[in-house]
């Protein structure tokens, strides 16, 4: 071998190292990508991230997570959106406030089984083009529980009177303390008065139901709650708490916690609570009336033939502020996400969070009774959106639990005039835009 | 000179001083959050909250009620275990740890604990109350017994500081005026009235004027026992500002809020130094 040739010969094995070496470092700076996940360390949060880095191992991506206290996220995010600051690549998006973010989101419309998603509960996250900005994490749902072991099932009520008759009857025999225990204090307003609201055929504005800007503009953003279907439901509970003390008069300030501490310990025969409370109301360790709840359509008042429930979702989102290379990252892990049906069932078998994929959807109808129970109960008939899609949302929504909790914590006879005077506050905290 | 404190000057210009400027640059504009247009509106968030009704006639007399409140019953309690924790007695350091006790614990915490204390289903309180024939007390559902529980709480916290203070400034008199006074046959509450409290009153105004200043400013406690309610009913100061900036996301209007409550609070303590200072020059 020439001198030439050995030359030769050294430059090409230094080129193979050269080339590996290159391609290790190429393999290991691919690998080092990493997105970074801001949620509100919800176990269904936890769950679906849980499914993002079982593929994020496939795609030789890393996944990091950042908990944001629930009190903060809308604001913190918002701050991260608004400064176009890249610190989280994928987000913890709630139709609560999809309106107030979509011009800070990347839109999800390519993103692999977005387009089998069902339209309705996606009407938060369009933004002015008309293109969505939101993969689908979970569906929530309120869900009305009810003590199997004290009531039938054929005797479960059916409507609000029979809400009060079945539950005083359970008291006046002395198997529960409460008839019915449910938040109600700002943010748990959905568990007592809203579910009862809508399901007396009544709304916070006009038109009843109706969820966009145009529909409340066109009506002149016009509050209905001193209208007799509000004024029904407020007397309502102003009689179950006050009068035939169904429920624990101190349910004004109540939020999740006290409302499951109650019926976790078997002193409530019924609840209203997000479905993946399921879960914690079964389990042994944490409830006495394990193995003793059941799931049920909500009760209905006088204005209305048959229930009405929501199905809303959360989802995850991407902001427009992360880099390119990191928004299509984004968008593939969340695709594998959303169309992994082992991994949604296996979310809804750990947390009892109704999964967002169609076809994880078809085979628990197959072999879950539970879900089919769940099915049963609230994603069978009719529908209305939980939230209200417009920017003030927040503020509309703690206005009303001001006006509504002021309500119920005076005179019965004084109701009528505080709601007429809530009109105006509500009017003017819609239109503050 | 001035290089030895450049470091101390420099944290406060960048964590005190220009935080304040940008907030008090926000308050003069329309400045959401979610729309961050920052058009310049002058004193439009101002005239607005200082006509608020809810801003005029509950936000600000809770927030002084809280504040006389809490320091009153603090200052009186504090001074009574200031002067039981002064004797000698068997287990002395182990009470003295055990009252500090409440002070170690983050308020958040012991907001939380009192909220379960006074819960009408499960609290300790309720089920004694019970016991003794008062029935179901919805504490937390009515205005006034859910503000009590907020001036007990933060009375709670708060007295192990005004103890400790006070226990320091009584080991640190000199006797001869206590020995005068034993000599002149004064009685135990004559010789506290009229020795012991016009010695102490150079540190009972610095304890009453810190914590004024800091009791006007409490979240914490009616954050999370009452959060404001019913109904706005207990709301202060601090959670107006709060609920303007964090829910409504409106930092304009909550950085107003902000600088009307800090100016509203100068005042107050200026009022309150020149009192205490006309009251320790008496005392001399």
């Amino acid at each position: 071998m020439t001198t030439g040739r050995r030359i030769g010969g050294y430059a090409l094995v230094g080129a193979w190292a050269a080339t590996l070496a290159f391609g290790a470092f190429a393999t290991r700076a691919n690998a080092a990508e990493t997105l970074n996940v801001c949620h509100g360390g919800h176990p269904i949060m936890e769950a679906s991230i849980k499914i993002l880095e079982k593929w994020a191992k496939k795609f030789d991506v890393n996944v990091t997570s950042t908990t944001i206290a629930y009190a903060i996220f809308v604001p913190k995010i918002t701050q991260i959106l608004t400064t176009n600051s890249p610190q989280c690549d994928i987000v913890w998006h709630n139709d609560d406030w999809g309106q107030l973010w979509k011009q800070y989101l990347v839109t999800t419309d390519d993103v692999p089984g977005v387009a089998d998603f069902p339209k309705p509960p996606l009407d938060a996250f369009w933004n002015d083009d008309h293109k969505l900005t939101v993969v689908p994490m979970v569906h929530t749902v309120g869900t009305f529980f009810y003590r199997t072991d004290l009531v039938p099932e054929n005797e479960v009520p059916k409507t609000l009177d029979e809400l009060v008759q079945v539950s005083e009857k359970l008291q006046k025999a002395g198997k529960v303390k409460w008839g019915y225990v449910g938040g109600m204090a700002m943010n748990n307003t959905w568990f007592s008065l809203w579910w009862s609201m809508w399901n007396n055929q009544c709304d916070i504005l006009k038109p009843i139901y109706a969820r966009t800007v145009k529909e409340w503009a066109a009506d002149n953003w016009t509050p209905i709650i001193d209208q007799p279907c509000h004024q029904e439901i407020v007397e309502y509970w102003w009689d179950a708490l006050h009068k035939n003390k169904i429920s624990p008069e101190a349910m004004t300030t109540y939020g999740r916690n006290e409302a499951n501490a109650i019926f976790e310990a078997g002193d409530a025969a019924f609840t209203v609570a997000d479905s993946t409370f399921y879960g914690e109301f079964s389990d042994k360790n944490k409830s006495l009336v394990a193995g003793k709840v059941g799931m049920a359509k909500f009760p209905y008042g006088p204005r209305r033939q048959q229930p009405i429930s929501w199905d809303d979702i959360w989802g995850w989102a991407v902001p427009k502020a992360v880099s390119p290379e990191h928004q299509k990252l984004a968008k593939q892990l969340l695709g594998a996400m959303l169309t992994d049906t082992d991994g949604q069932i296996g979310m809804w078998d750990a947390t009892g969070g109704p999964p967002p994929s169609v076809k994880a959807f078809e085979v628990l109808q197959q072999k879950d009774q539970v879900f089919r129970n769940l099915q049963k109960a609230v994603f069978e008939g009719e529908h209305v959106h939980s939230a209200y899609y417009f920017t003030n949302w927040p503020q509309l929504h703690k206005a009303y639990s001001d006006v509504a909790i002021k309500a119920l914590t005076g005179s019965r006879e004084a109701i009528p005039q505080v709601l007429k005077d809530g009109v105006k506050t509500l009017h003017d905290v819609a239109i503050a835009q | 000179m001035l290089l030895l404190i450049a470091p101390a000057a420099a944290v406060l210009v960048l964590f005190q001083v220009v935080p304040i400027v940008i907030g008090a640059n926000a308050s003069f504009r329309d400045w959401q959050l979610y729309n961050p247009k920052e058009t310049w509106i002058g004193f439009q968030h101002y005239a607005s909250i200082l006509s608020d009704p809810v801003f005029l006639w509950v936000v600000l007399p809770n927030t002084f009620l809280l504040m006389f409140a809490t320091v009153a019953i603090s200052l009186v309690l504090g001074m009574a275990l200031a002067h039981l924790l002064n004797w000698s007695f068997p287990g002395h350091r182990l009470v003295q740890t055990v009252i500090l006790l409440p002070q170690m614990i983050a308020p958040v915490i012991a907001a939380t604990s009192m909220r379960w204390t006074f819960n009408d289903q499960f609290g300790v309180v309720a089920a004694f109350l019970r016991q003794v024939g008062f029935g179901q007390m919805s504490w937390l559902a009515e205005r006034w017994p859910s503000f009590l529980i907020v001036i007990f709480t933060d009375a709670w916290i708060w007295t192990p500081w005004f103890a400790l203070i006070l226990l320091a400034a009584l080991k640190s008199l000199p006797r001869e005026p206590f020995e005068a006074a034993q000599i002149d046959a004064a009685g135990r509450w004559r010789t506290f009235t009229h020795v012991t409290l016009p010695m102490l009153r150079p540190v009972i105004g610095v304890c009453v004027l810190i914590r004024s200043i800091d009791a006007f400013r409490t979240f914490d406690q009616v954050w999370v026992i009452t959060g404001g309610g019913p109904a706005r009913s207990t709301e202060v100061f601090s959670i107006y500002a709060y609920v303007e900036t964090f829910l409504n996301l409106d930092f304009g209007r909550g950085s107003a809020a902000a600088i009307i409550g800090a100016l509203i609070i100068l005042v107050v303590a200026w009022l309150m130094y020149r009192t205490i200072d006309r009251l320790t020059n008496i005392s001399r």
